[in-house]
Formats: C-alpha cells, structure tokens, sequence
C-alpha cells in the first residue's frame, strides 16, 4: 500500500506540474539543445542537466567572470574566444593564465564539446562537467580551489538568485556551478560551415574545394573522420621525437602510448591556430609541410606514417596541399563566431 | 488554464487524501539496518597522527613501520540479502543534488562510520555486499553532489577524471619521501607515504585500462531481523594492516601512489581487508 501510495502521489504532482507548467508558454524552449541533422548523438548527459534559458545565462555569466580565478584576474574567456571558435588567440601560443605563467598546452576549440567522449589533448577526462575542474584548478590556468569558487560564488550579491532560479537551489554547490558551465558550453554547436551548407542543402563548392575535400577524404579522413573530423582515437602525429608532455601514456600508464595524442577535431581549424597540442605550427601551410615530408619518427608514431621501416608522411603535391587548404576553410563557421548567443551581456 | 491549475490541485489533494485513508496497517512492513565501518590496524585501533609523525605505532609483518594519518573510503551500492530469497539493494542516484547510496567513510569523523539504510523489507538477512569506489555508472553521469562534491571534500581526480575509492596516508619509517614546499602553503612531510587507489575504466582487450573500484560480499555467521521497530547492525572492521601484509608492502619503493595501475595490488586485496566482526540485533547494544 505505501508503494501504491507514492505511484499516486507522483502522478498526482506530475499532472500538476504539468498544469503550471503549460501556463507560462514554455519559456526555455528557445535554450533547447538540437542535434545538427548530420551530426552523430550528443554524448552529453542532458538527461540530468537540460538546459535552460537560465541556466545557459548563468553558464555565460561564469564563463565571462574573472571570480573563478584565485586573484579576480582569468576568466575562462582569456584563453577561449568566440571569434577563435572559443579557442586561444594565437598570441598565446599555449595559454597563459595566473601570474601570467605559461601552459604547457594550445587551448583546444570549445565548439561540439557536447559530441565529445573525450575532453583534453590527453583525453583524461570522460565527462564534460569534469573539465572546468582542471582550469580553476590548476596552478597555472586560474590558480584557485573549486572549493573557494563555490564559497565566493554563495557570498555574492547576484550569484545565490541566479542559481535559485536556474536549478532551484538555495545553496550553490560545485555541481551545480559545473551544470552551468556545461549548459553554456553544450549549446556551442558549430555546425553552420560552408561545408555544412553543402552536405545539408547541396549548396556547391568551389572546385578547388571540391579537389580538396577528396583528398581529404583518401588522406586525412582516416584520423579526422566523420562530421566531427575526429575518430576519438590518440595517435602520434609525428611532431617531436622526445615528449616532455606524454600526453596519452599519462592516462594509461603505458609507455608505448608516450607522444599520442587526442585526434583533433579539425572544424573552424582556419581560426585556431596555432596547431597541435604544444602550438607547434602557426599556419595550415606548415601543418600540411608537416606531413607530407618532415615528420619524425618515434616508436609511437602512427603505422599509417610508415611503410616497412621508412617513414613515408602523407605525401602531397603542392597544388594537393592548396586544395586541402581550401577544403579546410569550408569549416569555418561564421555564424557560429559571431552568434550575440555567446557574446557577454555586460 | 487558471482552472486547470485547480483541477490538478484538487485532484493531488483527492489523491492525498485517498492515501491517507487507506493507510491501513501495511503488509509490506519494513525497517531500517546499519552498517557499521570499524577501522584497524590488526588488532588496535587506528590512531591519527600528523603527517611526519616518526613516533610510530604500527608495523606490518615484515617489519615496516609505520603511522596513519589519514584513512577513508568510498562504500556504494550495500546490498542486503537472506536465507529465503530476501533482497534488497541501497537506492544509488549520484545527481547534482546529493550523491544518495554513496557514503564516504573517514577515520575520525565518526559518524561517517555509521551508514544507516531505510526501507528494507521485514526479513531475516545473512549477508552484505558493498562496493568501494564509484563504478562508471557514478563517474559518467556527470558533476554529483553530496559526499562526491569535490568542493565539499569528494575525492575527485581532475586529471584522470574519477573518484579515489581508497586512501591511506601517513608516515614510514622507509618511505623515500622527502620533504616538499609546494610554495602555496601546502607542503608534503618527510617520509611521509600515500596510496590512493582509484580508477574505473573497463576496456575490453585493454589491459591498460585498471578498474580498481571491488565489490565485497560478507556473511553474518548468523541471521539477524529487520522489522518495524527493530534496528540490526552489521559491526564490520576493516583492517589495514592486512592490506599492507597481502601486498608485502616495502614503503621504500612504495610511498607515492596516485594512479590507477599502481593501486591495481592494493585493489586487488580490498576484499581481503574487510570482515564482519559480528552483528547485533539491536543498535543500542553496540560497542
Ligand atoms: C589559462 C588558460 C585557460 C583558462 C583560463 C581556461 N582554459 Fe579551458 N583549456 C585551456 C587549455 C590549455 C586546454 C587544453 C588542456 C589540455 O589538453 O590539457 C583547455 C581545454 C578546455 C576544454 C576541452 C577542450 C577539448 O577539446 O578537449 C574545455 C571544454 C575548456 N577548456 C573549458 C574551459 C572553461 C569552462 C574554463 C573556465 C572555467 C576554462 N576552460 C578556462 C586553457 C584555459
Ligand atoms: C594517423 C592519424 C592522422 C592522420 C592520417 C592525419 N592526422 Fe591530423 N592530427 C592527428 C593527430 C593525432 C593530431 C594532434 C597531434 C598533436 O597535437 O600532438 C592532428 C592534428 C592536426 C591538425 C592540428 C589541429 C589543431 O587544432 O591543432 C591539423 C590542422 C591536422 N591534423 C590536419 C590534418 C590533415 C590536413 C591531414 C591529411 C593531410 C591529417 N591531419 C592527417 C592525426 C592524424
């Protein structure tokens, strides 16, 4: 009986909210996630954090805040920048944070996180929430504690309504700070490229686009694969021969694994450099010179590099490496760099 | 709209009160149970110490010795079952919210060692299963509150994202630490050692990838009753010391354990650490 009681009970609450709720024309459906039509499932759990038109601008609000660092000067925004596909300026070959001290690592672009399985060049973290940990947390990224950020957050004058009214809360606490974060993070879908354009509508490319997108497809896309132009895989690119950052290997513990890293993925690539995990090249020039003949060998370095022993690169024309160029530009989203969406309010 | 507002109001006061009415004495009673975490080192009780104490009180059977100055771990998923098909399993549910049916048992907070389940089904019961650590299931649905908050000392791994299920800390007459300004105030003593063993990836045909989180399942001995006015407990000591013992630690070599395949051995004796010392009918009879 006490079973059957709390099924009517729910029922009960269930259809009253749903009253309440159909009164007010469903303010967040604006703040709906949508999946791109080409684009494979999101792989993050909105399940347990929907998004909201108030919990997205309480994610922007903290994206945008200096609080979150140790002394009020980082906020997320100096190292991801909208008109970088939320990625580092190329000023900052690998990001700068607290007392100016230099990262070790190129900040990644911030575009499709919510299609992600893996986060970080190392892929060390599995789950997006997870990620703003390490950059509050690190000592040379914000240089503060997740615990003080929280306590900061509790005692401001704006902050405890906003999460009120996002998550109905009256304390804030990480998770719910994390949730926000996602939820601003989550709706960076870039998916509106001239190349998007042309497998969503057929709008036609360039020929020289078109000669690089083949090219692509027979010597890049085995790695960069799919929509996403990552296969999630870790592989050596053969950049370095020595690596000071063992990138995989630190996750899995193996020393076969030293020099691999994420795949990346490679849509907005025109407005993100500088490019590889340790900022190694400044142009898409170099990137393409890279592989078709200067790559170093190591004993990680991908099989598909090599032939017998020898290592072979992709080899390319030069007129090949100007239509792969060409073809990479059509990732460019133009809309989604300038999208007010993302732009801060204050 | 205003009207339907009111008809659902009414309706979940009707069903209220259609509860309330039948609430007629209930087949299916229930009662509470405790588990109760009672930590050791063989046979004496554990004794905190600061970091860098050399005054030590424990040594293992190879003649390492050593103090704790930290213990703790992560119980999940308690399962409870009896001689007649009885069963029942803690509600799990880490959210953003609170972490529900995970505990964090700490040495020194004592009342972390008292892990209280409602709403188990009269019955007799013979037997626990628990978890230590948190199992994908807890780490990939996202950021969780409650005893996993790591702002509110979870033990999360920002860099190897997942929660430490095990960790002991203290001083060894061995161990190669040596001392460590962190220069933010933070500092590591001198031949100090800690294991933390953590790590929760299974990935087929990837033997790279070490889930130290392990399931125990522990008999009473004996039966005990849960029913409405009946409060049993499950008195299990957890031993430390037969940790260090099965895994023939040499704090030498073995001070600084902070990933998942160096706390592969440690997890793969958890089992062993954990027994039922007895279990008591009544909880106020608990020593
Ligand atoms: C000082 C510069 C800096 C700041 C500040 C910073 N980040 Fe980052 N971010 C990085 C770097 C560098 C990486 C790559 C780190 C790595 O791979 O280890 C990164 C990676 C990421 C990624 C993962 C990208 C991927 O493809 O794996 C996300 C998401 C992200 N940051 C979000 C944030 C958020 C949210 C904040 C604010 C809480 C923030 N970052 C603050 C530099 C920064
Ligand atoms: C064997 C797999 C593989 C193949 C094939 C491959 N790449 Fe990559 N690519 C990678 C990996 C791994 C990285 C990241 C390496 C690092 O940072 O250490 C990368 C990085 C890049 C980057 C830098 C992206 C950034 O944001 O920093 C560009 C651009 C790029 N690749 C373009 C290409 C092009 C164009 C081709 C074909 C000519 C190609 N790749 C073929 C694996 C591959």
């Amino acid at each position: 009986m006490i079973k059957n009681c709390r099924k009517y009970l729910t029922f009960g609450w269930v259809l009253l909210l749903l009253y309440a709720c159909s009164d007010t024309e469903a303010p967040d459906k604006p703040f709906g996630f949508e999946k791109p039509e080409h684009f494979p499932e999101p792989t993050y759990t909105f399940e347990n954090n929907p998004v909201t038109k108030a919990g997205f601008e309480l994610g922007k609000k903290l994206f945008f805040d200096p609080m979150l660092s140790r002394d009020n000067s980082v906020s997320c925004n100096n190292c991801h920048q909208q008109s970088r596909a939320f990625a580092d300026t190329p000023l900052h070959a690998t990001s700068i944070g607290i007392d100016n001290q230099f990262g070790i690592r190129n900040a990644p672009s911030m575009a499709n996180m919510a299609f992600m399985q893996e986060f970080f060049w190392d892929g060390g973290v599995t789950h997006l929430d997870f990620v703003p940990i390490n950059a509050i947390e690190s000592d040379i990224e914000m240089g503060e504690s997740l615990a003080n950020v929280v306590e900061k957050l509790n005692n401001d004058e704006e902050y405890p309504a906003l999460f009120q009214a996002a998550f109905g809360v009256s304390e804030i606490t990480s998770p719910f700070m994390l949730h926000a974060l996602s939820q601003f993070t989550a709706m960076m879908v870039s998916a509106n490229s001239t190349y998007d354009k042309y497998v969503l509508e057929g709008q036609p490319l360039t020929e020289l686009e078109m000669a690089g997108m083949n090219l692509f497809q027979q010597k890049c896309a085995a790695c960069h694969q799919g929509e996403l132009f990552t296969d999630f895989s870790h592989r050596n690119n053969g950049i370095s021969s020595v690596f000071g950052d063992e990138g995989w290997a630190t996750i899995t513990e193996d020393p076969s694994d030293i020099g691999k890293f994420k795949v990346p993925s490679l849509r907005n690539v025109e407005i993100t450099a500088p490019y590889m995990h340790n900022a190694r090249f400044n142009t898409l020039e170099e990137v393409l010179g890279h592989y078709d003949g200067n790559m170093v060998d190591s004993p990680s370095l991908d099989p598909m590099f090599k032939n017998g022993g020898e290592v072979v690169g992709i080899p390319m024309t030069e007129e090949e490496k100007v239509q792969i160029i060409a073809f990479l530009k059509t990732l460019t989203d133009h809309d989604f760099i300038s999208n007010p969406l993302f732009r801060n309010n204050d | 709209m205003k009207f339907l507002k009111f008809t659902a109001i009414l309706s979940l006061t009707i069903f209220l009160w259609s509860c309330d009415n039948d609430d007629s004495p209930s087949p299916e009673e229930t009662g509470s149970f405790q588990v109760y975490f009672d930590n050791k080192v063989g046979s004496n009780e554990v004794n905190l110490t600061a970091p860098g104490d050399k005054n030590y009180q424990y040594e293992t059977a190879n003649g390492e010795k050593f103090n704790v100055s930290m213990l703790g771990y992560y119980v999940s998923k308690i399962v409870l079952e009896g001689p007649n098909g009885e069963y029942y399993a803690d509600e799990m549910d880490a959210s953003a919210a609170d972490s529900k049916g995970y505990y964090h048992v700490m040495e020194g907070e004592s009342a972390t060692a008292n892990i209280q389940i409602e709403n188990v089904p009269a019955g007799t019961y013979d037997r626990v299963t628990f978890t230590i650590g948190v199992e994908e299931d807890g780490v990939q649905e996202g950021a969780a509150g409650g005893v996993l908050d790591p702002a509110n000392g979870g033990w999360f791994w920002n860099w190897n994202a997942g929660y430490i299920g095990f960790a002991i800390e203290g001083t060894a007459e061995n161990s190669q630490q040596e001392y460590v300004d962190w220069g933010n105030g933070a500092s590591t003593e001198e031949k100090t050692f800690a294991l933390h063993v953590g790590g929760w990836k299974d990935v087929a045909d990837n033997e790279n990838f070490v889930n130290n989180v392990r399931t125990v399942t522990l008999d009473f001995g004996t039966t005990v009753t849960v029913g409405d006015g009946l409060s049993p407990m499950a008195h299990v000591v957890t031993d430390v010391l037969k940790m260090f013992d099965a895994t023939n630690i040499d704090f030498n070599t073995t001070y600084s354990v902070h990933a998942p395949k160096a706390g592969a051995p440690f997890a793969n004796v958890l089992e062993q650490i954990f027994v039922v010392h007895h279990v008591h009918q009544s909880t106020s009879s608990h020593d």
